[in-house]
């Protein structure tokens, strides 16, 4: 009676007989939730970790990522200059051709100029040596 | 001929398109930026140094150096520049760099800003279309012109009359005086974005955004036109002595000859050349270039070549000679910068900045070496005993032992104008076209550099394009041969005694000429056909004998008007219009037969042209025979040709009783009345003066005669009656109707006083003969 007059007043005894103020199941169910919230705590921490090297790895993979792209893009430009740049050095070249063709065929009248004036002394000589 | 471009590795002006560029001296070049740095480029040490840094605001566009003081006064470097700029003003600016005086020239940017030749004006070009004329201390004095567009670019003509700007797609030439005309025209298909005027050789430069570059006259005739290349044409540049001018573009730079076609082509990286800068001794070319370089670009590699010899400028320093006949090279060094050369007459003379070297074709090691006065040698000619140089200052012969023989001199001279067409020398002789009146030839003695005879000089009718002295002969038979505008080819004698020479046409369409080196043999492009003419005095002789004494060579083999480089013994070459060299050889026989002649020794003449079987060769000994009075030869030359009537001449000239009459009809068969005349009546052979005149029907003459020396007046009266009889005519001149009242003609008598004064001129001559023999024995 006693007993339940003490439970009425909120006072409980414990199985070692000690005084509490909260029932011993609740208390025992209450330090459980606590053992357990911090397991969960625990677990959440370990998660949050691993999730944080996570995200750290694939930042890490975006940036990587980005540069080739750049990379890639840069080639990609570099490959099309080349391009160009061959067109402009062709271009170039042609010029130069051109110059150096003109100059040939210069070269090549002069020679045709050269060769007559050889064949008109040759046949000058040839007469002279006739007579 | 090419350029050797040299380029630092890093632009100076960083990032920054330079402008513009300009010599001071052969040395030294400012180039200004639109970074506002004006920095000055030493050659000779290579190096680069500050001189100013403008004002932020302040971006140049063009840049011109004060002309060097000329005509024949000392030469000082230039000592102030314009600078135009883009907020309408130009500046005058001092060698330091110190702005002494700017002036509000007009709206927008000031495009271009030019000193005229003498740097007594100035002439500024804008945005706005307009072209101002300012004094040399910046005062306006006129606007020469207005017009909606921008004027890109402008210069002065070579006297500084006249102006030439871009008008869009149009070229203008315009005159400061305000009522002269206006010449204006289509140059391009683009915007010109450039022009330059030559003062040496007249010519004019443009180029546009059409990307070609054209070369023009002064009349604005076209010469010559490139082909379209892949960018617009941004810069031009006439090097001083007007033989060649330099081209740019992007990434382009063309050294091209004055008749157009390109000689050599570089690609340096340059980006756009903005702005071509020749130096004073045409050496090297300056350019301002896009990318903040400034390109530099020597020219080397000319070629001379006389007979087995080829000289090859092949560094600035250095030559190499090479002997074709046994492939022998030599290379000769030089301590300066090679500036003009000669090869001919066996003997290579070579200017230098400072120097003057004197080599002989036979030795290579030792040439002859003497300083220069002043450096920038324009022109060298040579002739077989002496060197003519021509610097900004005067002229100067020297002797091939390096010895000055003279110096001509004469009031007006610009000698940086002179070029190988204006000036002609021989060894006795120096002939210069007049720069302010184009008819009139100045000549002067070689030896003493004086005028020669009485001082007057050669005065044509129409002005002369071209002139050229004969090599060989003695000096008292030197004729000169000229082109004029209408290119007709003239000949005259230079050296005269008393009544001045007739000036004789000898051909037409004549585009270029040449003297041979042996003999007075003139060889020409005529039309489309290559001409020579064997003995061109034939003109003097024997008119008609001309055409006869020709060489001509069907011009099919060249293109249309090739240039005559020179005409070495029987070897003529040309350069055409594209740049290609001939050759085309003369038969020697010419040659020859002067030398022949030359030597008087005809029958080995005569031996020539039976063997040679030429008609043009028995017509030249034909000549010949009668310039010598040699009347047998000139009988079987004649004969050779089938002149018939001229062989009859010839027999009858032989026949004369007297010395003075065969003399006298020589000269009438020359066609020199005249002197015929003046022959008789110096020896007092009045009744054969008065004889010449009526066989030439010229009766006012012979009446006048007779009259005068009151004999044979009965005598001309009876031929006109007799003549007048034939063409059944009367008498109308009132002097002989005066006359035939007084006189009765009785033709026995005549006949009668004939015969007597032909005996007694007979026994006249046969007197004088026994008198020479006599003397002759004593």
């Amino acid at each position: 009676m006693a007993q339940d007059l003490l439970e009425e007043e909120g006072i409980f005894f414990d199985e070692f007989n000690k005084l509490r103020t909260l029932e011993p199941d609740v208390s025992q169910k209450t330090s459980e939730l606590k053992e357990e919230c911090k397991e969960f705590a625990d677990k959440i921490g370990q998660f949050q970790e691993k999730v944080g090297s996570l995200i750290e790895l694939v930042d890490q993979l975006a940036k990587e990522t980005e540069t080739e792209k750049f990379k890639a893009i840069g080639a990609r430009n570099l490959l099309k200059l080349v391009a160009k740049q061959r067109e402009a050095l062709q271009q170039q070249l042609q010029a130069l051709i051109a110059e150096k063709k003109t100059q040939l065929e210069r070269y090549r009248i002069e020679c045709d100029a050269l060769s007559k004036v050889e064949s008109e002394q040759n046949e000058f000589i040839n007469q002279f040596i006739l007579h | 001929m090419r350029l050797k471009t040299s380029l630092l590795k890093e632009p100076k002006h960083i990032l920054f398109l330079i402008i513009c560029v300009g010599w001071t001296t052969a040395d030294e070049l400012y180039s200004c930026s639109e970074d506002h740095q004006i920095l000055r480029w030493n050659l000779l040490t290579s190096e680069t140094s500050l001189v100013v840094i403008l004002p932020e605001d302040f971006y140049p566009i063009d840049l011109h150096w004060f002309p060097k003081t000329v005509g024949g006064k000392k030469q000082t470097p230039a000592e102030i520049f314009v600078l135009t700029s883009t907020d309408g003003k130009f500046h005058l600016v001092s060698k330091t760099g110190r702005i002494e005086k700017s002036v509000e020239a007009h709206k927008g940017a000031v495009l271009a800003g030019r000193w005229n030749h003498d740097g007594t004006a100035l002439i500024t070009a804008g945005e706005d279309g307009q072209i101002k004329n300012w004094s040399k201390s910046g005062m306006l004095r006129s606007t020469l012109a207005t017009q909606g567009s921008p004027v890109y670019s402008v210069v002065w003509g070579p006297d500084s009359e006249r102006i030439l700007y871009t008008s869009g797609r149009h070229l203008v030439i315009k005159p400061l005086q305000p009522s002269a005309k206006v010449i204006q025209w289509k140059a391009h298909d683009g915007v010109i974005l450039k022009v330059d005027w030559n003062s040496v050789n007249d010519l004019i430069l443009s180029g546009g955004e059409d990307c070609k570059y054209k070369v023009w006259d002064s009349f604005g005739r076209l010469l010559y036109f490139s082909l379209a290349y892949d960018y617009p044409v941004t810069s031009l540049s006439w090097a001083p002595d007007g033989e060649v001018f330099a081209v740019g573009s992007f990434n382009t730079l063309r050294l091209c000859d004055k008749t157009g076609w390109s000689y050599a082509l570089e690609k340096p990286n340059t980006g756009s050349v903005f702005s071509l800068a020749w130096s004073a001794d045409g050496t090297q070319v300056a350019g301002a270039c896009g990318n903040g370089h400034v390109i530099f670009a020597n020219v080397v590699e000319q070629h001379w070549e006389w007979n087995n010899f080829m000289i090859t400028l092949t560094k600035r320093k250095t030559m190499q000679v090479r002997n074709v006949m046994n492939d022998a090279v030599d290379v000769l060094e030089f301590r300066d910068r090679v500036i003009k050369a000669s090869l001919a007459f066996g003997h290579l003379v070579v200017a230098t900045s400072l120097q003057c070297y004197i080599y002989n074709t036979r030795n290579w090691n030792t040439p002859l070496i003497f300083d220069l006065k002043e450096g920038t040698v324009s022109l060298i000619l040579q002739a077989e005993r002496h060197a003519l140089l021509v610097d900004g200052a005067g002229l100067y012969i020297f002797s091939y032992e390096g010895r000055l023989i003279s110096s001509p001199k004469f009031p007006g001279m610009r000698a940086d104008m002179l070029n190988a067409q204006c000036v002609s020398l021989s060894n006795d002789t120096i002939a210069i076209r007049d720069k302010s009146d184009e008819k009139v030839i100045l000549l002067f003695d070689a030896l003493t550099g004086k005028p020669l005879g009485d001082g007057k000089s050669l005065t044509h009718k129409l002005e002369v394009v071209e002139i050229a002295l004969d090599q060989c002969g003695p000096s008292t038979e030197r004729k000169i041969a000229l082109i004029d505008k209408n290119r007709d080819l003239y000949l005259t004698s230079v050296r005269y005694l008393g009544r001045e020479p007739k000036i004789c046409k000898i051909g037409s369409m004549i585009h270029s000429m040449a003297w041979n080196n042996a003999a007075n043999i003139l060889c020409g492009v005529q039309d489309n056909q290559f001409t020579v003419w064997y003995y061109p005095s034939a003109v003097f002789i024997d008119k008609e004998l001309l055409p006869k004494t020709l060489y001509t060579k069907d011009g099919s083999e060249f293109s249309h008007a090739p240039h005559i480089l020179s005409y070495v013994d029987t070897k003529v070459r040309l350069r055409q219009r594209d740049g290609s060299l001939l050759y085309t050889s003369v038969p020697p026989y010419a040659v020859l037969l002067h030398e022949n002649s030359s030597s008087a020794r005809w029958e080995d003449a005569l031996r020539l042209c039976r063997f040679a079987k030429e008609q043009s060769l028995w017509a030249c000994l034909a000549a010949m025979a009668i310039a010598n009075r040699e009347l047998t030869t000139a009988e079987m030359a004649y004969a050779a040709i089938r002149e018939l009537p001229r062989v009859h001449y010839i027999n009858f000239i032989k026949q004369q009783p007297s010395k003075e009459s065969s003399l006298a009809h020589l000269l009438l068969f020359s066609g020199q009345v005249q002197e015929a005349e003046a022959t008789l009546l110096q020896a007092g052979l009045i009744y054969q003066a008065i004889q010449v005149n009526i066989d030439l029907f010229n009766w006012e003459r012979a009446l006048e005669l007779a009259v005068k020396h009151k004999t044979h007046v009965d005598t001309v009266l009876a031929y006109r009656e007799k003549f007048l009889l034939t063409f059944g005519r009367k008498e109308t001149n009132k002097r002989f109707l005066q006359y035939a009242k007084g006189v009765e003609v009785d033709w026995e008598k005549i006949q009668a006083k004939i015969e007597m004064e032909l005996s007694k001129e007979r026994a006249k001559a046969a007197n004088a003969s026994v008198r020479s023999s006599l003397a002759q024995r004593r």
